[in-house]
Parts: structure tokens; sequence; C-alpha cells
């Protein structure tokens, strides 16, 4: 159309580019928009503006009267009837810039409630694009993406200040958990582990990175950080530089192959964990030998396996926790921040609405890089801040480091006065380090020592608190979660004692403990029933066997949990095998 | 661009508050940010860390590393968190009137 003469350059390759590079999802959701209005409660620039022109439909529309006008077939034989406009000036370039980095965050909440699922986030990746290409972004993200380019880490942080950081970190560490052979290992071959940071970590927040280096330090790990490649943030995301994403990717994918480590863990950073581990291969076409993690993940299971011990009360005061929308809303990772908090806060409080429905930090999609842009992020951000007020939480807990800053900078807005940290801040807070092992070996009672126990308990919660407590007095454990795994377990594993819960579903526990009792080689394993049923107490010493050796309610105490055992199986060392009477507690 | 007014100070600053010319910081501009920062009276110790800041920004034309901070000024990472609430970044580089660090800060 006539529109070619007086367009000036940078908006004739916006729209070269448009026409010729759309991907088929991102056309899709161009496409699909029959502007029903469902998304506009979902957005935060709506809710806190109430402007018609702040609805996600309203805001990809600039980008999508560019599809109507050049790609769909009606639009452009007569692009008036259908929306269908192009861009010709430099201004209208900066106009579209003000939309798609200055008013949405790419935070996606809108496409959950959109029936056809229609990706903002993408249609506003696929503008800053071609944006950014012609030199039209804001001057924060051009001048990060520069040292992204050409240092490898968003801060522009030396090698030798990266080394030396991790080196006096290293001496933090040492007296924190007072141990001079702690390491932050670097560049170690063949480890299990390799971790990945956020350059804020190393140039002006260590605390997650040191509570991190705890952490690894009290489950045992075998882990080093990279010398290079260490970035784990990628601008590539933000500015839609699909060269620049390959790029930091491959950074790091390359350090990990060279170090022929066993797996990455991403540490709690929202952008960078789905960018390396689920964009970046892409963007470089990689097919990676190792797989990658979330620290939240690392750290679960940890817990879950018994490797590390934590005590809620070291948090006591309320806590909530806000989703980062690209752990939550793209990486489906809600569950184990909760796993975490739960275990190392006495009181934790939900944020509503949560999980894949919780708002943006309004800091997303490198909004805090954008000072041109504060002053709406901020406005905005009353939203946030109202969900924060609404959960009477004296701190926040959160999975990403640009949400820390992000919260961080509208709580002071909004006076909330209530600090943000990081996951691992309160599980580090919350961690029972290992005491020295000579001194651990001399505390454990002689009574305790080297037996083995079956613990046999349908929550798996109880199975890892039980295992984890009778582990750190020494004694060997195998676990068992329901009647028949117990029956099962009791035959093969030959423990010295049970632990045994009566409510399970199948065959309840009492008539698993009728049968131990019954059987002519396990009748003579003790077993000390441990249930929150206490109702049933009664109906167990009814039966036609031998009481059990002892009994604890739940909630359990651990003191009187250990003084039980230790008295069963220190009475049965003295009286050889085979007494049925025991210490009933 | 929006200008900061608190006292006789007038300053133009960003639209995170930043000072966007440097070279106009003086002491009196330094109390004016810090009320900004939840920072009612500037002691000794938060002298320390804001010399420290503003020499090596004139020196090298960025914040320095966290590390060098608290190796210059002898105070732990905690207590430059007491001293700025809001951190090193965007606190106590606010109040030493450099422009806002970059990154996702």
């Amino acid at each position: 159309m006539a529109s070619g003469n007086t367009q000036s350059p940078s908006a004739r390759a916006v729209v070269e580019g448009f026409k010729n590079g759309l991907s088929r999802q991102t056309v899709l959701s161009l496409g699909a928009c029959v502007h029903c209005g469902m998304c506009n409660d979902s957005c935060h620039y709506y809710l806190a503006t109430g402007d018609p022109q702040m609805t996600p439909a309203a805001k990809t529309d600039k980008v999508r009267k560019l599809y109507k006008r050049h790609v769909d077939w009606l639009g452009r034989v007569a692009p008036a009837w259908v929306g269908g406009a192009t861009l010709r000036t430099d201004e209208d370039l900066q106009a579209l810039q003000d939309v798609v980095y200055g008013s949405c965050t790419m935070c996606r909440r809108c496409t959950l409630s959109c029936p056809f699922g229609v990706d903002t986030a993408l249609i506003m990746r696929t503008a800053r694009g071609l944006l950014t290409a012609q030199g039209f972004a804001p001057e924060g993200v051009k001048v990060v993406s520069k040292d992204q380019w050409e240092i490898g880490n968003q801060m522009g942080v030396s090698k030798e200040d990266y080394l030396e950081t991790l080196d006096w970190l290293q001496d933090e560490l040492r007296g924190d958990v007072g141990d001079p052979e702690a390491m932050i290992p670097i560049d170690k071959e063949g480890a299990h582990v390799l971790f990945l940071v956020n350059p804020r970590e190393i140039k002006y927040a260590p605390m997650s990175l040191l509570a991190a280096a705890k952490i690894f330090y009290a489950a045992g790990e075998d882990w080093t950080m990279p010398s290079v490649g260490w970035d784990n943030t990628n601008f590539g995301l933000f500015s839609g530089d699909n060269k620049l994403g390959a790029h930091m990717g491959k950074l790091a994918y390359d350090q990990a192959r060279k170090l022929g480590i066993g797996k990455v863990v991403i540490s709690e950073c929202g952008h960078g964990f789905r960018a390396t581990k689920w964009e970046a291969p892409n963007w470089a076409k990689e097919d990676l030998p190792f797989p990658m993690e979330s620290f939240l993940e690392t750290m679960v299971e940890y817990v879950n396996t018994g490797r590390l011990t934590l005590d809620p009360t070291a948090n006591p005061r309320p806590v909530t926790y806000h989703d980062p929308c690209n752990l939550a809303r793209s990486a489906g990772i809600t569950e184990e921040p909760r796993f975490l908090l739960k275990r190392s806060c006495l009181d934790f409080r939900e944020m509503t609405p949560n999980r894949q429905e919780n708002f943006c930090c309004t800091g997303g999609g490198g909004a805090m890089s954008m000072s041109e842009y504060a002053q709406r992020r901020l406005q905005v951000a009353r939203v946030k801040a109202d969900q924060i007020r609404a959960t009477g939480a004296e701190s926040v807990a959160t999975a990403c480091h640009n949400c820390i800053d992000g919260l961080s900078d509208l709580i002071k807005h909004y006076e909330l006065k209530v600090p943000v940290r990081n996951v691992c801040e309160y599980v580090a807070d919350a961690l029972v380090l290992p005491a020295p092992a000579i001194a651990r070996d001399a505390l454990i009672p002689t009574g305790l020592r080297g037996k083995r126990v079956l613990v046999i308990d349908d929550d798996p919660d109880t199975v890892v608190y039980l295992t984890t407590l009778f582990e750190d007095q020494g004694l060997d454990t195998v676990s068992a979660h329901n009647a028949a795994e117990g029956m099962t377990a009791a035959r093969t594993a030959q423990p010295d004692l049970i632990t045994l819960d009566i409510s399970m579903p199948g065959r309840s526990g009492a008539d698993v403990f009728a049968k131990l009792r019954s059987d002519e080689v396990l009748a003579r394993i003790p077993v000390v029933i441990v249930t929150g049923a206490i109702d049933f107490r009664e109906l167990m010493y009814r039966r036609n066997v031998p009481p059990p050796d002892g009994y604890v309610a739940k909630p359990i105490d651990p003191e009187l949990l250990l003084m039980t055992l230790r008295k069963v199986l220190e009475v049965r060392h003295r009286e050889g095998v085979g007494s049925g009477e025991g210490a009933a507690v | 661009m929006p200008t900061f007014t608190h006292g006789e100070v007038s300053i133009e600053v960003d639209e995170d508050g930043f000072m966007q010319e440097p070279e106009g910081w003086n002491e009196v501009v330094a109390h004016a940010l810090a009320s900004t920062e939840g920072v009612d009276d500037l002691t000794d110790e938060h002298w320390k860390v804001v010399n420290y800041l503003r020499e090596y920004y004139l020196q090298f034309g960025v914040a320095p590393m966290i590390r060098k901070l608290c190796k210059e000024t002898g105070f732990n990472l905690k207590r430059i968190y007491e001293l700025f609430p809001s951190g090193p970044a965007k606190g106590a580089c606010k109040v030493a009137g450099l422009p806002k660090p970059t990154g996702c800060v």
C-alpha cells in the first residue's frame, strides 16, 4: 500500500520483521482475541487505574493492528474495517515502546482468564524484539543487554571481582557454621551440583547466596560454582532478543558440559529459572546432557531425604509468600516454597489470591531496570500492596530476586514496613546444623546406636520427620507408608523396633499390630504405637495379644518418643529377646 | 524529568528518585536524599559508607561491589542494611548521589 514511501526506516524494519517473523503461537494469540473483556480484571494496570487503555486487550491491540493490517487477509484488502493500521514514524515506535515495555510486565495473569489462552506476554515480547532491534528500548534494558553480551553478566561484574566475592563469602560461611573447612568450591570437575546465581547476589545482596552455601554445607552436597557462565538471568527474555537469549544460555551450558557436572541448580530467580531451563535451550538449539532444576526443588529433596533438619521456631513471626510469575504461572513451581516455608516458619499465611492466580510483584519483564516507567509501576502497585497488607504478615518470602526488588520498592512507597527475603534465607535461619562429628557421636546413647527402626505411617511428612529424628540419634531407619508395605518391610528389613501409626487407609494399623504379634517370627519385634487417634488406645490393649511396648500420641513430642524408644531397646537388650513387657508411656 | 525538592534543596532526579547530575551533590543534598530513605540522621557511620561510595564512583564511574564496600568501611553486611534499610544499591547509592545502579534492582 501507500504507506511504504512515508515510513521511517526503523518503522519499515519493524513492520517487515513483523510480517516475516511471526511464530505460530504469536499468530494464534493475535488472531484469537474477540475483545470479550474477560481479561480486564486480571491486570493490575487496569485494576489500579480503571483506564480502559490499560486492559490487556487494548494493549495488545497496539500490536494486533499490525497483524490486522499486514497479515490478516481481510485487513490486507480493507484494513479500516478490521482495525488494521501500520507504523509510520519513529514517534509511532516510541508510543509502541511505551505500551509494550511500559505498561505490561509480561506476568501472563491475563492468559489464565482468557477463554482462548491468548498469550499477552508473547505478543509483547514479539513487539519488544522488533523494537529493540531498531534501538527502541528503555536505556536500562540496553545497558544490561550490553553487559550480558560483552562481560557475560547483567551487572558488568569482572571475573576478578566475582572470585574475590566468593572467597569473602567462603570466609563468612566458615564463621557462620563454625567449620574452617567449609567451602564454596569453584569449577570443581564432576561435582554433583553446579549452582548458577543472579548477579544481584554477587554485586549487592549476597545474603541469599550465603544462605544457599550454608544449606549445601548442611546437606553435605558435592557442589560447585562456575568461574564463567554463572549468571542465570537472561535479558533476552525481556527484550525479545533471541540471540542474546541463546548467548547467555550457552555461556552456562558450555561451562556445565566442560566441568561434567551432574545437574544445574538455578538460584531463586524467576525469569532466570524460566530462561535457563525452558527457553534458552531452544534459542541456543541445544540438546543438553544434564538436568536443570530450581534451588527450591533441591531444598525440598534435601528435607525429604533427611539431609536437612529444620527448626521452625527460628522464624516465629507471621510470614507470607509471594508467587513469582515465572515460577508459578510459567513453570508450575508453587508447592515447593510452601513445603519449605511451613517447615521453616511457625506462622505461614497465604496471600490471596495465590499460586498461579497471584498478582505480579510489578517489577516483572525487566521493569526494575526501566526508570522511565517507575512512577506508573508504583501507581499500579497499589493492587499488590493491598494484597500484602491483608495478610497481616510481618515479612514476605519470595523466590525471585526481581520480585524482592519490585516488592521492596512498593513496600517503601505504600509504607507497609515489612522486609522481603528469599525462601532459602528462611530455610537457612531454621537449619539445625550437624554438631561436629566426634562430639555428635559421643552424644548418641549406646542403647540406640546402630539399631534399626521400621517407621510405618501413611503420612509422608511424619515418615520424614521420624526417620530424620531417629537418624540424628544414630539409628538406622526403614520406612513404609501403608499396612501391606509395613508387613513386608517387617519381614525383610529385620528391624529392632517398629513405630506404627494405627489409623491408616486399607487395613488399619491395629490389624497390622495384631498380625505382627501373632506371627511366630515377628512377634518378638517391639512395637511402639505413634498415633493421633488416642481413642483407639483402649482397643489396642483389649486385643488378645501382648500389648504394645510403647504408646506415644501425636503431635509427637520428640523427647518423649526418644525416651520411649531408648527404654524399650534397653529393656530388650537386658532381657535378651522376646519380652512383651515394655515401657508403655 | 522530575524535580526533587526538600527544604532548600532542589535537584533533578530520575523516576526512581536517583540524582541525574551527580556532580551537583553535596552534604546538604545527601541529607535531603536520606530523608526519602528512612534515614533521619546521618551519623559518622553513614558518612563512612556514603563517602566511600562517592569516591569509588568518581574514580570508576560505577558503584562498587558490596564486598569492597564492606572491606573498605569495616562494616559487615548486616550493619550496612541497618544503616540503609533499602540496601547498598537502592539506599546508600541514592544518598551518595550516584545514578541508579543498572540491572534487576
